[in-house]
């Protein structure tokens, strides 16, 4: 069964069981990537996939089930199945099927890359050896890889709204593994695209960075001056991200309850939430409810403009749906995620900032976000890594340390910014950026 | 849908390219879920996955291809694929598969699937409701009740074509307590590879009080003071620190490569003498059990380290063959969208010689370590972190007051030699573990246990 002969049955069951509101929403993808390992393509790997989502209003609730398997009993046992979920939810959220918007902004979005099997095995040779030349010390379990792939999605329900969406993105990358003195240590690059510059870097920057690594220090406990990596401080926004989540906030989960409209950070601290980031492979002008997307500050010079909405958060109170109700897949629910969600960046170069700190810590790894960050809370305990700061000089490594602080407090005491945002590779439509962020007097525990 | 004639023909051109050894990975999964927020069913998951992932070995070399599409046409283009990335050539091959039955260790008594919802509905509000009503300082709880139904199916050009059915069924309770606009959590979260016959002996009103006594401990907890100490880890879940300290360190995805710091370490000592360590896929009716793996080899009991001695490692077919050693029954994947690679079932340090009073009696200044949240672990290093989500201070051998925001830093080879007490009480915590191959259901476990020091993150 193809989409067309999914979406008709699915039609014409959703009437024969008097649906009068319903939605479906399909999404296809296809992809492949290969890896390195010892001088030769050690695995290659090819996807096709495919699913839909029924979701319908039965007497004011809303019922939802999915499934990859594309027959026509499958799909009558689909509508059956999202009626009698319905019947159970409580919640007291208004159930919406969302009619469409005036206008919705259509991305201006890069071309989708074609390449074939056959360049991305090139590529990740190539950048292979590349990586091997940087250094005497690159050990053989040294890995690079490359990935196309894109997706497909098509929105349609029963107030005749048909919206649809096609992205796509390659990248690459190199783990480069390094021995020397009898430590093992690796650095990772990635890019977008298989070519250009950036792409091309990726082997020095991979091995300088496992290099870099060796023979770290540990350092005593106290408290620190440090400069968060715009990497690192992005995963950290990243690990925080549902406090801007309206519905936890409805629920109480977020401490940003209420707080609209109030400063939660410094004043050099600007929030964007950019579902259409110029240039980016990864932009859409509607949600995963159908409703248009548009560029906002969530938080502006300091400032809390908004929290993020889907239509049932917002109607709770009395809001309008910021266009953030974005679904992972067809087997997700409507969640509340950020599209390009970055802090904007300040006025001081890199080299500025460090001496701008003096002294200090400079943190390039965070490990461990997942368990050692509490959103609920904001509070956070974080395995690092990094460089000793002295006179605005980067210096030794140092490692086996952990940060620890609250995000709420750290948001109010970021003193200063770099002007590069860095920004990650994007997991559905949601990617994270920062600048790197001088923080004053954050707990180490070290030795 | 998938008979043995297709199956035979989807091999037979995986195999066409000169590749030598194909297998064929079918699966369909039923999962539902029902969510529970702010004293309401709040949403109801129900998602059927389904399709077939395809792979072929030349050496040390795999090729990978899935498609949700299983249509003959489908499975043929996949098994194409697999084979055109692979090389060029043509080696027409005969095969005969033989279905070999599966003793089932697990079987399941009350199919979590197809128990109508307002039974499993009471289930969840039992224990969510057992949270609320723990105190007045819960101000919100949310609750999930989650069951799996994994059908799959393996066929392999070695002749073998196996089929089993995996069920397992979790509940989780999250408690938010609050006071003075300050909100902690706490929660719970036991599972089993089990239908909802698990409820006989998981009581839910226990798990709701238990998260809901985990956020009131925490709203009562001062900040965990950093640095080094002695810290006792309690069972259950705080066998995670074995997960990311060792665990993934010893599976073949790591030490295939050269990327572990557990390579060559076979018959070294590697660990205090007290700590011996085991990976049991076979365990009835675990949460990281499994009759079969998903290369379709029954689970073994793995002893891994004996008596601080490394035993032996986690391997899948590919680390086989880059090992030269045999499998060890550990393939897994989240679904067919995954290669599989060698992973943990259910990992444990086994009981010690100490008795539990005298390890705490031990302690002059540390950490008890009660109950332990996720972790990670750089298993080239040996780095590794992980979170406790309530802990208390120890003085002079009595446990004394609460504190919050902790975390455990470490290298994996020194917290083995640093473990210098083990306990007599093992038990199991449940846990969902990612890695290249996505994420599946893993139990880790040990009885209390003394790390003599390890960096304690807190401020």
């Amino acid at each position: 069964m193809n989409f067309d002969a999914v979406k008709n049955t699915l039609i014409e069951e959703a009437k024969k069981a008097g649906l009068k509101e319903y939605e479906v929403y399909f999404m296809e993808s296809e992809g492949i990537s290969t890896e390195t390992l010892k001088g030769e393509i050690s695995s290659f790997s090819s996807e096709v996939s495919g699913g839909v989502c029924f979701r319908c209003i039965v007497d004011e609730k809303m019922g939802r089930a999915a499934t990859e398997l594309f027959t026509e009993e499958e799909m009558k046992a689909l509508v059956a199945r999202a009626i009698n979920n319905a019947k159970f939810i409580e919640k007291d959220d208004k159930a919406v099927i969302y009619a469409g918007a005036e206008h919705y902004e259509t991305p201006k979005l890069p071309p989708i890359p074609e390449d074939s099997a056959a360049t991305l095995k090139t590529r990740s040779l190539e950048l292979l050896d590349d990586t091997i030349k940087q250094s005497e010390y690159i050990a053989e379990s040294s890995q690079t890889g490359a990935t196309r792939a894109r997706v497909r999605m098509e929105l349609m329900n029963s107030h005749g709204l048909h919206l649809s969406n096609e992205v796509g993105a390659s990248l690459s990358f190199v783990q480069a593994v390094v021995e020397k003195d009898g430590e093992s240590q690796y650095g990772i690059a990635m890019a977008k695209g298989l070519d250009g510059t950036e792409v091309a870097d990726m082997p020095r920057k991979a091995t300088e960075e496992a290099l870099s690594k060796i023979g770290a220090e540990e350092i005593p406990s106290g408290k620190y001056d440090v400069i968060i990596d715009g990497e690192r401080m992005r995963s950290l926004l990243s690990a925080f991200c549902s406090v801007f989540s309206g519905r936890q906030a409805n629920l109480g989960l977020s401490l940003l309850r209420g707080k609209e409209g109030e400063q939660i950070a410094a004043p050099c601290v600007t929030l964007v939430d950019d579902p259409l980031y110029e240039g980016s492979p990864m932009q859409t002008g509607f949600d995963g409810e159908g409703v248009a997307t548009y560029t906002k500050k969530v938080i502006e010079n300091g400032v809390l403009n908004t929290l993020l909405y889907d239509i049932a958060s917002a109607h709770k109170v009395d809001r309008e749906s910021t266009g953030n109700g974005q679904r992972g897949g067809y087997t997700s629910d409507v969640g509340i995620a950020p599209y390009h969600f970055y802090i904007k960046g300040g006025e001081l170069s890199e080299d500025e900032l460090l001496s701008r700190m003096g002294d200090g810590l400079y943190i390039t790894e965070l490990k461990g976000l997942h368990a050692g960050a509490n959103a609920v809370t904001g509070d956070f305990s974080i395995e690092s890594f990094g460089f000793r700061v002295r006179d605005g000089k980067k210096c030794e490594a140092v490692r086996s340390f952990t940060i620890a602080g609250n995000f709420f407090e750290l948001l109010k005491n970021i003193e200063a910014l770099s002007d590069e945002v860095k920004f990650s590779i994007a997991t559905s439509f949601t990617v994270f950026g920062s600048p790197d962020v001088l923080v004053r007097g954050m707990s180490v525990a070290g030795t | 849908m998938l008979n043995k004639e297709l199956l035979c023909e989807v091999l037979g051109v995986a195999m066409s390219s000169g590749g030598d050894f194909a297998e064929v990975y079918g699966e369909h999964t039923r999962s539902n879920s029902i969510a529970f927020v702010d004293g309401k069913i709040d949403e109801i998951s129900d998602n059927v996955i389904s399709g077939v992932g395809v792979r072929v070995f030349l050496g040390e070399r795999t090729v990978y291809a899935s498609t949700s599409d299983i249509s003959r046409e489908g499975l043929l283009a996949c098994a194409r694929s697999a084979a055109d990335a692979l090389g060029e050539g043509s080696a027409p091959i005969s095969i005969c598969l033989n279905r070999r039955e599966v003793i089932d260790i697990h079987p399941v008594r009350i199919n979590p699937i197809t128990t109508q919802l307002p039974t499993r509905i009471d289930i969840l509000k039992s224990a969510c409701f057992a949270a609320r009503e723990r105190s007045d300082l819960i101000s919100q709880v949310s609750g999930r009740l989650m069951s799996v139904e994994h059908e799959i199916l393996v066929a392999n050009t070695e002749g073998l074509l196996v089929g089993d059915t995996h069920t397992r069924t979790r509940i989780a309770v999250s408690a938010v307590a609050s006071e003075n606009g300050e909100n902690q959590s706490g929660s719970a979260s036991p599972g089993r590879g089990m239908g909802l016959e698990m409820f006989e002996f998981i009581s839910p009103e226990e798990t709701g009080k238990k998260a809901a006594e985990q956020a009131i401990v925490n709203l009562r907890a001062d900040y965990c003071k950093a640095g080094q100490m002695t810290v006792a880890i309690e069972n259950g879940f705080g066998g995670v620190i074995f997960h990311e300290a060792c665990g993934h360190s010893l599976e073949a995805t790591q030490v295939g490569v050269g990327m572990s710091e557990m390579c060559g370490k076979l018959g070294q000592k590697i660990a205090n003498e007290k700590v011996t360590a085991i990976d049991d896929g076979t365990i009835a009716g675990a949460w990281g059990s499994v009759n079969i793996d998903d290369e379709g080899n029954p689970t073994q009991r793995n002893v891994l380290i004996e008596n601080g001695v490394l035993k032996g490692y986690m391997i899948d077919r590919l680390g086989s063959r880059r090992m030269g050693m045999p499998m060890t029954g550990n393939s897994r994947r989240q679904n067919y969208a995954f290669e599989p690679t060698s992973r943990m079932t259910n990992t444990f340090i086994d009981n010690g010689p100490d008795k539990n009073e005298d390890i705490i009696a031990s302690i002059e200044y540390g950490l008890y370590a009660k109950q332990m949240g996720g972790g990670s672990v750089n298993p080239l290093t040996g780095a590794f972190n992980f979170a406790v989500t309530e802990g208390y201070m120890v003085r002079n051998g009595k446990i004394c007051e609460p504190v919050r925001g902790a975390s455990l830093i470490g290298t994996g080879s020194k917290i083995l030699q640093d473990i210098d007490m083990v306990g007599q009480n093992l038990a199991t915590g449940q846990g969902m573990c990612g890695s290249s191959s996505g994420s599946i259901p893993t139990d880790v476990g040990q009885p209390l246990i003394r790390v003599k020091k390890i960096t304690v993150g807190g401020r």
